[in-house]
């Protein structure tokens, strides 16, 4: 009991401490600052390949010819940037024969499409192939609109229209193209 | 001494700000992708008719196989292949359709001949209704190709030897086939 009445007593003394330390305050201030970085992100594209199959004809009058093939659809996921004057771009690379023979008079080793990105501002990115019968000039590229404002969206990327130059007859053979999205600030004009 | 020590790092990291505009563009690929299989199409006639008509065979005074015959030759237009091909000819010696028995001794009922079909290879591809093997009647192209192809006849002979007559017969007919193969 006596120690019981000594904790007691310290626990009194103690109390008026506060009242001791308002009397040596001593008031400042600290800055908090901090950056964010401009930066777009890209969605990672769904899907990442698009097979069309087979892109001619087996039979009937157009045998040997390119197939009329519906839109295709990729979507980018939740891109955005974070800043003020952005831009899409779209660089599509036409569907090339893997063998890159020279083909034959009245062949073609290339697939043509277009390809146009939207979602992101008022005009979208669109680019056409225009690759000759022979797969020289594949590559093209197209850009939208200017975005005033940060952005989050789903970007969309149509292909569409394939054709091949002349409607030449397609060499027989594994094709591929490669279609590269690219988000970030706008050009300089 | 704290205050100061803040100060610094603060301008530490305005200094590092110009490095944030390298980061700010992202992208991002994807492939689109098909195939075409190897293929060949075998086209028309050119004109439709699809016969050869040699009209009288045998010499009238001598019953024998004219040796004037001839046949314009058919052209095969709009044939293709996508990859390496072999054309291949074969043909049946034109054979009396109504008379069929085995002719009588100094007879004949069938007629051989030569069938050739050129413009796909180099080497024409033919076919002698009368010889054992035939190993012209296949060749191969390395390329993919598309172009007319002509297929004619000639080199007629009597089957059996050319002292032989010909029985008489109001239809004698063969048949020749050209083959487009697509080549692994």
């Amino acid at each position: 009991m006596k120690r019981i009445g000594q904790i007691l007593l310290l626990a009194l003394a103690a109390l008026p401490a506060p009242a001791l330390a308002q009397s040596a305050t001593a008031t400042g201030t600290v800055g908090v600052g901090g950056q964010v970085a401009p930066v777009c992100i890209l969605g990672t594209p769904n899907p990442a390949v698009i097979n069309l199959g087979t892109l001619a004809n087996t039979s009937g009058a157009r045998v040997g010819r390119i197939v009329t093939f519906s839109e295709q659809n990729v979507t980018l996921p939740s891109s955005f940037c974070n800043f003020a004057g952005s831009q899409l771009t779209v660089q599509a690379t036409a569907l090339l024969s893997t063998d890159d023979t020279t083909p034959p008079a009245g062949f073609a080793r290339a697939v043509n499409y277009t390809a146009s990105a939207s979602g992101w501002a008022a005009s979208n990115a669109t680019v056409t192939t225009t690759a000759l019968a022979d797969g020289t000039a594949a590559t093209a590229t197209g850009t939208g609109s200017v975005q005033p404002l940060p952005k989050l969206a789903d970007l969309l990327v149509t292909l569409s229209d394939f054709t091949v130059t002349g409607d030449a007859i397609l060499v027989a053979g594994n094709y591929s193209g490669t279609i590269v999205v690219t988000l970030g600030p706008a050009a300089i004009p | 001494m704290r205050k100061l020590s803040i100060g610094v790092a603060v301008l530490a990291t305005a200094l590092a700000a110009p490095a944030f505009a390298q980061s700010s563009t992202s992208t991002k690929s994807f492939t689109v992708q098909g195939n075409v299989p190897a293929m060949c199409a075998g086209g028309t006639i050119v004109g439709g008719n699809g016969t050869f008509d040699l009209g009288v065979l045998a010499d009238t005074t001598t019953g024998q196989l004219r040796t004037d015959l001839s046949a314009p030759d058919k052209v095969i237009s709009g044939s293709f292949c996508s990859s390496r091909s072999t054309i291949t000819i074969a043909a049946t010696p034109m054979a009396a359709q109504n008379f069929t028995a085995t002719p009588p001794s100094g007879f004949a009922r069938s007629v051989n001949y030569v069938a050739s079909a050129s413009g796909w290879t180099t080497t024409p591809a033919s076919f002698d209704t009368g010889a054992a093997a035939n190993t012209a009647a296949t060749q191969i192209r390395a390329t993919a190709f598309t172009g007319d192809i002509t297929v004619g006849i000639a080199g007629f002979a009597t089957s059996g030897g050319s002292t032989l007559r010909l029985v008489a017969d109001t239809n004698y007919s063969g048949l020749v086939t050209v083959t487009l193969t697509a080549a692994p």
